[in-house]
């Protein structure tokens, strides 16, 4: 018997099945579709010319600004916002909490998506995107930049939960053997998963310590590493519950009674969570401020926007979470899950943007292109995630 | 000197000290808060037992 036969057929079986599952499934004139598209065409368009013309061609960058919305929203803010994967696996598989596992493979690949498109994106804002590979081949390592760690920390951090996806995707593939090696590799690469993303939600916050005269003092802090790995964990919760929301109503008949019936205890308990931390999180942020002594800054302009950010986006949220989960109203905690994504939001726009290079007097923007390719990178992962719920074993059945 | 900037570090711990307290005890009533309020479960032998569930 010819022993190289088997992989082969294998390999032609897969390709098959794979053209196969690549048609589209379900109606293609749908809301989301008619909005995506012309966006997603449009961003096409507009990376070609940054590509062959240049980032001056489409953005607002300068010698004085030179990262902007790019870097600002998707690594910044996307990797943030990721943080719901690392803290569920933790809550799973070290704290063994069993009731969160119905939505362990959704969360994972939500974190995994926003680390292959959000981070990905970088690739978008360097102005020599090939040069990306450095660190990794050993061309000017750079041991001693905090750069160094984030890039060998996304990358392992992608892998780990790739890793830690793949059984769902071999079971799609019908490989049950190779499915059962990759899971029983899972606790390790969770643990190496969480530590790998503790560390590097706190080096993106360590990068800005070398931007200590650029930053306005309200934002400016030594322990920006600490708030940036806090804010994670709760902005990372509060994405949960708001894609879990969303997924819940457009995907519900992919979803299982029981996991339908058990979703509001899950919600009680994210919320839980994002409100004990959050307070911590608003405590910490007084306790800089007292220690930096920042009164007196408080009476300006930037002090009411910094008050905005803090109470408005930390604050009542933080008090929305636990009326909510005292009394179980659901709408009170998805609207506090919304005011806090959109809190992380400001809070990376601040200090990456709004008030960097606070004291120029001409401001950066970010133009019309950079935004389009924005929506871009989110619609294409929203359309990348569809694909995979509707073709792989994502949602709990039971 | 322009650059420095001096930080009264009693002024400032004082103050710290206050809130450090206020963190803790606050923090302990979140705790209790998020925990939910104390139900009155019938229990053989006691007439109206509190529960903490």
């Amino acid at each position: 018997m010819n022993t190289a036969a088997v992989p082969a057929n294998e390999v032609v079986r897969f390709a098959r099945f794979f053209l196969q599952e690549l048609k589209p499934r379900g109606k293609w004139l749908t809301p989301f579709n008619v909005i995506s598209i012309p966006i997603i065409a449009a961003g096409l368009v507009i990376l070609y010319f940054r590509f062959t013309q240049g980032l001056g061609s489409v953005t607002n960058l300068s010698q004085q600004y030179p990262f902007g919305f790019w870097i600002g929203f998707d690594v910044m803010t996307g990797v943030a916002l990721a943080g719901g994967a690392y803290v569920i696996c933790f809550v799973v598989y070290v704290l063994r909490l069993e009731k969160y596992h119905s939505i362990l493979k959704v969360t994972i690949l939500n974190g995994l998506l926003a680390y292959v498109f959000y981070s990905g994106a970088l690739l978008l804002d360097l102005g020599r995107p090939w040069h990306i590979i450095n660190p990794i081949i050993g061309n000017s390592f750079g041991y001693n930049s905090v750069l160094f760690l984030v890039a060998w920390h996304f990358l392992l951090y992608t892998g780990a939960l790739f890793l830690e996806f793949a059984p769902t995707i071999a079971e799609w593939a019908h490989w049950e053997r190779l499915r059962k090696f990759l899971t029983s590799l899972t606790l390790g690469t969770v643990i190496v998963g969480i530590t790998l993303s503790m560390l590097h939600q706190s080096g993106i916050g360590a990068m800005f310590l070398m931007a200590k005269p650029k930053i306005h003092p309200l934002w400016y802090s030594e322990y920006i590493p600490l708030l940036y790995f806090v804010s994670s964990i709760f902005g990372g919760l509060a994405m949960v519950i708001f894609e879990g929301t969303i997924s819940g109503k457009v995907f519900s008949n992919l979803i299982g009674q029981k996991t339908h019936h058990s979703h509001d205890d899950i919600i009680l308990g994210l919320g839980k969570g994002a409100a004990i931390t959050m307070f911590v999180y608003y405590f910490f942020l007084a306790f800089i401020f007292m220690h930096g002594e920042k009164w007196k800054l408080i009476n300006t302009s930037w002090g009411y926007w910094y008050l905005v950010e803090v109470i408005g986006f930390v604050l009542i949220p933080c008090f929305m979470f636990a009326y909510g989960v005292r009394n179980k109203k659901f709408g009170v905690i998805r609207t506090a899950a919304a005011m806090t994504v959109l809190g992380v939001i400001l809070n990376r726009q601040n200090v990456c943007l709004i008030a960097y290079n606070w004291y120029v007097v001409d401001k950066y923007y970010p133009s019309w292109q950079e935004i389009v390719v924005t929506l871009m990178v989110v619609f294409v992962e929203v359309w990348v995630f569809r694909w995979i719920v509707t073709r792989m074993s994502v949602f709990s059945k039971e | 000197m322009e650059y420095y900037s001096y930080i009264n570090i009693f002024e400032t711990k004082g103050l710290a000290y206050l809130l450090l307290l206020s963190f803790l005890v606050l923090g302990v009533l979140l705790i209790k808060y998020l925990a939910g309020p104390e139900r009155k479960d019938p229990v053989p032998g006691k007439k109206n037992a509190t529960i903490r569930r």
